[in-house]
């Protein structure tokens, strides 16, 4: 029982690609949005 | 098969494990990426302060033909593997910052258009693999999942498929190797095929979006004509990317209901689960930039970052293409995929060139 709950948390701390991708997404709009991050060259 | 194993696994990731381990292979994506700008630039340089006029080769092409002449020459040693694999992260993430160049009008406007293609796109698609798959006498699984693999977005699309059909390991290989494969060549054929019938960057943006299967070479091959047609192949692609949770849930009560077999849960939940989810982030951020919320230098930077990503994601694509593994397939499935890339790519083509007719692309 501990074990299967063990694997059901570890199961629900997973992330998914799309998730993270969305996360790191949103947080460099936040950081471009309020000037912690500028001047991107290309 | 080592490559397709890697995008197998990497559909999840967690922290803070993995994390040290991806770092070798981001440094090698960032590193192709880079020669291939550099490239791109030094070559640019040089033609123009001779006076030398020669076709402009985008950074993409040559980021992906480095990456491509590593992994058939030295290979993608061990260390480098899974952060080589973190590609597709960097695709999505790419797509979720681009948002900030559509206005959520143009993305309402493009989308239906592209949502129309998309659908007409479907259901020939998977009717024309469908009947190939029976006259070269391939499983019916293996030709679903080359169905939707090609009809749809890819490799994604099969592993989704693959769970809910209950197809095997096998079969799976075999479709993400031909779908591979095929895309690559679509890297090398779109874009000439694009210049050779003057398509505008619009048209041909959706004509690589619709057409091509992988969305990271479906981005290449946008980007490779040009930004503005990459901008759009990425919206047309993202629409076709969102029915992959429809045409999964088709086949799986398909393959149910011949192996006398019900589908478990909600079907609701089912169609949530396999959304795409970076779409929304992509929407979210379309809609920050309609109401305002980045000035212009903001959108530019915006901008600019999803372009880092994508360097990312094209220096992985060609890190990823093996022609030993390609070979070791063998010729059927591969066969099949070509056929049906060919129709396909000529049903899209015939879609846009339609539409443009109809609608202002």
């Amino acid at each position: 029982m501990a074990a299967e709950n063990s694997r059901a948390t570890k199961r629900a701390y997973k992330i998914s690609l799309d998730t993270w991708a969305v996360a790191l997404g949103l947080l460099l709009a936040v950081l471009v949005r309020f000037g912690a991050v500028k001047h991107i060259p290309w | 098969m080592a490559s397709s194993a890697a995008v197998l696994k990497v559909d999840a990731i967690t922290i803070p494990k993995k994390f040290l381990a991806l770092l070798p292979g981001v440094a090698l994506l960032m590193l192709v990426g880079l020669g291939g700008k550099v490239l791109e630039q030094s070559i640019t340089r040089y033609t123009k302060a001779h006076h030398l006029v020669v076709p402009n080769i985008e950074y993409v092409l040559w980021a992906i033909l480095i990456g491509t002449l590593i992994s058939n020459t030295v290979g993608v040693a061990n260390i480098f593997k899974p952060g080589v694999a973190t590609y597709e992260f960097w695709l999505k993430s790419g797509i979720v910052l681009l948002g900030a160049r559509f206005l959520l009008g143009d993305v309402v406007k493009l989308g239906a258009v592209s949502l129309t293609l998309v659908v007409i796109e479907l259901g020939l698609s998977i009717a024309f693999m469908t009947l190939l798959g029976r006259v070269f006498k391939l499983s019916p699984k293996l030709t679903g999942l080359l169905a939707v693999g090609s009809s749809i977005c890819g490799v994604s699309a099969i592993i989704a498929a693959k769970g809910a059909i209950d197809a095997d390991d096998e079969d799976a290989s075999f479709a993400i190797a031909a779908i591979l494969a095929l895309g690559a060549l679509a890297l090398f054929t779109f874009p000439p095929i694009g210049h050779w019938l003057g398509m505008s960057d619009h048209m041909y943006g959706l004509w690589a979006g619709t057409g091509v299967d992988n969305t990271a070479e479906a981005v290449a091959a946008g980007a490779m004509y040009s930004d503005a047609a990459a901008k759009i192949a990425v919206l047309a692609k993202t629409t076709r990317n969102a029915m992959i949770g429809f045409v999964v849930l088709g086949y799986a009560l398909y393959f149910a209901a011949r192996e006398g077999r019900q589908i478990a849960g909600n079907k609701a939940a089912f169609l949530w689960q396999k959304f795409p989810k970076f779409v929304l982030g992509f929407l979210l951020i379309s809609a920050f930039a309609s109401v305002g919320v980045f000035n212009k230098a903001q959108i530019g930077d915006l901008a600019n970052l999803s372009r880092w990503a994508f360097l990312l994601t094209f220096a992985g694509v060609g890190l990823r293409i093996n022609f030993r593994e390609m070979k070791r397939q063998g010729l059927r499935p591969f066969l099949v995929g070509a056929l049906g890339e060919v129709a396909i790519a000529a049903i899209t083509l015939g879609l846009v060139l339609g539409a443009s007719r109809i609608v202002k692309i």
